[in-house]
């Protein structure tokens, strides 16, 4: 990535060699001692071998990253070039240990003897959880033929990598409750130009002639044609709870906290949708409040991924959550992740409720989550806390069952799925009241 | 890996004891018996330089090593200083396979063979010395007369070794 300056410098084992070597012929000469003359002659021709291989030039270095975006689990190259590179024999490089990032060598590591190609062997490096990492800092150093000069070790900077979720290719065979779109997937309760068989009806004028029945029209006598559902999409808010953080995350493929789950659940529910040709949305209870709006598509997809990559957990300062303006047009699909430790976000999930839109509440909290408190805090204290808050947690979620709000453990991308046909069967039923 | 340290770099932590004592012990067979005390500093100094290749130590160490030789040899040449001289060439040698990299850096194969290699190529010119001593060893000439011969010709060696040009100068671009 970039160039710094360092120099080359004589190694201890030159100095040894010379130094050892140098005092050892004065004291034989001196003392007349032929013996020492024979012990210190390798060391003489090992250091004189060093000054002989002494470097002429300035060796450039840069490193760099082979990606600047990377999905959790995914793997990259820390690749390492050197310029000017005749004088060196061997190049050492030690990358700097990273949370969540796994490395191969897994300490990072690594000694080289460089061929005339000066072709360095990268490390491969892969990150372990969602968020912004900072990938590639390490120090190299340069080493002459016969050990006799170094370069370095010097600091060479990282690159901020954005780590994006994991990546989910399910498509849910769920149906939304009310779409209203023009376009996508979803069965409409309207008749139109989709591919699912609806009923079967006498002819009107404007019917395309492939759309006639001649079956049944012989039968009755007159022209019949099978109409069919229209397809559309529908609109689908994804409400990101990140007020806190609970329980130990280990990154992909290890223990995950609420926050790993919602992230996740989060990006395979976009995933998910947007695929299906939905408009998706984002909306992130954090301190950076973090949003996309609603939009469809891959470069949609992606720029959902790389919010939810930002978020960092924390209470937000400048805003009530109970008065947050969700921006929801009538029949969209609100998926709210969340642990539910928080009576406001409680209360705005209800109210999204009672305003007649589907509103699904995915849990992300893992079973065996515990307490995180202050390192003077006595444990049964926390402990007795905790039951307190999962207590209160629990009632919240059984007012939001009997407001209509559907409240299930996320379990994967299929999650939705069993929910959404309920909701979807409710929907034409005429309702009495308000929940 | 154990103790911050792969098995290769305890390995070679143990040549540099085991080099810098056989360097030290090489005569024993031959009654040049070293005192206890000083086998004691330099396992010490060794164990060390160990740990630290780099560090000064053990440039202190070895050359405690020659002078103890120094005193105990005048004239004779015994084959244990081939031996002592081997063992000084593969501490040093050690030490500076250690030196290129932090402990938890293991040692590459290619460059322990490199750097046995070299070893081997730099004990022969022990050998060589040694096999002139012995040649004009009895020849009635005075002692410092064939020293001083004998350290010009590896000073000179030396020399001109660093002056000679041993790569061909690639052109700057």
């Amino acid at each position: 990535m970039t160039e710094p300056a360092s120099r080359w410098n004589v190694t201890g084992s030159l100095a040894r060699a010379l130094t050892i070597g140098g005092v050892g012929i004065a004291v034989a000469l001196a003392m007349g001692r032929p013996a020492v003359v024979v012990l210190v002659a390798p060391l003489l021709v090992a250091g004189a071998l060093g000054v002989v291989h002494r470097p002429t030039r300035e060796p450039r270095v840069f490193n760099g990253l082979a990606h600047r975006q990377l999905h959790e689990g995914q793997g990259t190259r820390a690749r390492l070039e050197a310029m000017d590179a005749n004088d060196v024999e061997h190049v050492t490089r030690a990358m700097a240990p990273q949370p969540y990032v796994a490395m191969h060598p897994a300490d990072g590591t690594v000694g080289q003897l460089v061929g005339p190609d000066h072709v360095i062997e990268p490390i491969e490096v892969s990150p372990r959880r969602w968020g912004r990492r900072m990938i590639g800092a390490e120090k190299v150093a340069l080493t002459t033929a016969w050990g006799g000069y170094r370069w370095g070790p010097t600091s060479l900077p990282g690159r901020d990598v954005a780590v994006l979720p994991t990546r989910s290719h399910y498509r849910s065979g769920g149906e939304a409750p009310a779409p209203i779109g023009l376009i996508g997937a979803h069965r409409s309760r309207r008749d139109g130009d989709g591919t699912e068989f609806s009923s079967i009806r006498r002819f009107h004028p404007g019917d395309r002639l492939r759309r006639i029945n001649w079956r049944v029209s012989l039968r009755h006598g007159n022209l019949h044609v099978e109409s069919t559902r229209a397809e559309e999409d529908t609109a689908v808010l994804l409400i990101v709870d990140a007020l806190a953080d609970f329980g130990r995350s280990e990154g992909v493929g290890g223990a995950e906290s609420s926050l790993d789950v919602s992230v996740r659940a989060a990006a395979a529910l976009a995933d998910q949708y947007v695929g299906g040709g939905d408009r998706v949305s984002l909306r992130v209870l954090s301190p950076g409040g973090e949003y996309a709006g609603y939009g469809t598509g891959t470069r949609h997809l992606r720029r959902i991924q790389i919010v939810l990559s930002r978020i960092r957990p924390g209470i937000p300062r400048d805003v009530a959550i109970d008065q947050i303006d969700f921006r929801t047009p009538a029949g969209t699909v609100v998926v709210v992740i969340s642990p539910m430790l928080s009576e406001s976000l409680a209360t705005a999930t209800v109210r999204l409720v009672r305003r007649g839109l589907p509103v699904i509440v995915v849990d992300p909290l893992p079973p065996d989550t515990t307490p995180t408190a202050y390192p003077d805090a006595e444990e049964e204290v926390a402990s007795l806390a905790w039951r307190m808050r999962l207590l209160d947690r629990s009632h919240l979620l059984a007012r939001l069952s009997a407001a209509g709000c559907p409240v299930v453990p996320w379990n994967g991308p299929r999650t939705l799925e069993e929910v959404l046909r309920r909701l979807a069967r409710r929907g034409p039923l005429p309702r009495v009241g308000g929940a | 890996m154990r103790g911050g340290a792969w098995p290769s770099v305890w390995l070679m932590r143990a040549v540099v004891v085991v080099a810098v004592l056989v360097s030290l012990l090489a005569g024993v067979p031959e009654g040049y018996q070293p005192p206890a005390v000083l086998v004691a500093v330099l396992t010490a100094g060794a164990l060390l330089a160990g740990f630290r290749p780099e560090h000064l130590v053990l440039s202190i160490t070895l050359g405690a090593v020659v002078a103890w030789w120094a005193l105990q040899l005048r004239g004779e040449l015994p084959a244990a200083a081939l031996v002592a001289a081997a063992a000084i060439i593969v501490a040093h040698t050690a030490a500076t396979v250690l030196g290129y990299g932090p402990p938890a850096l293991p040692v590459d194969p290619a460059l322990g063979i490199l750097w046995s290699l070299r070893a081997a190529m730099s004990w022969t010119a022990a050998l060589a010395v040694w096999a002139v001593g012995r040649a004009y060893t009895g020849h009635g000439s005075p002692a410092a007369f064939w020293i001083a011969g004998l350290a010009a010709a590896v000073v000179g060696a030396v020399v001109a070794g660093m002056a000679a040009p041993l790569r061909a100068e690639e052109p700057r671009e």
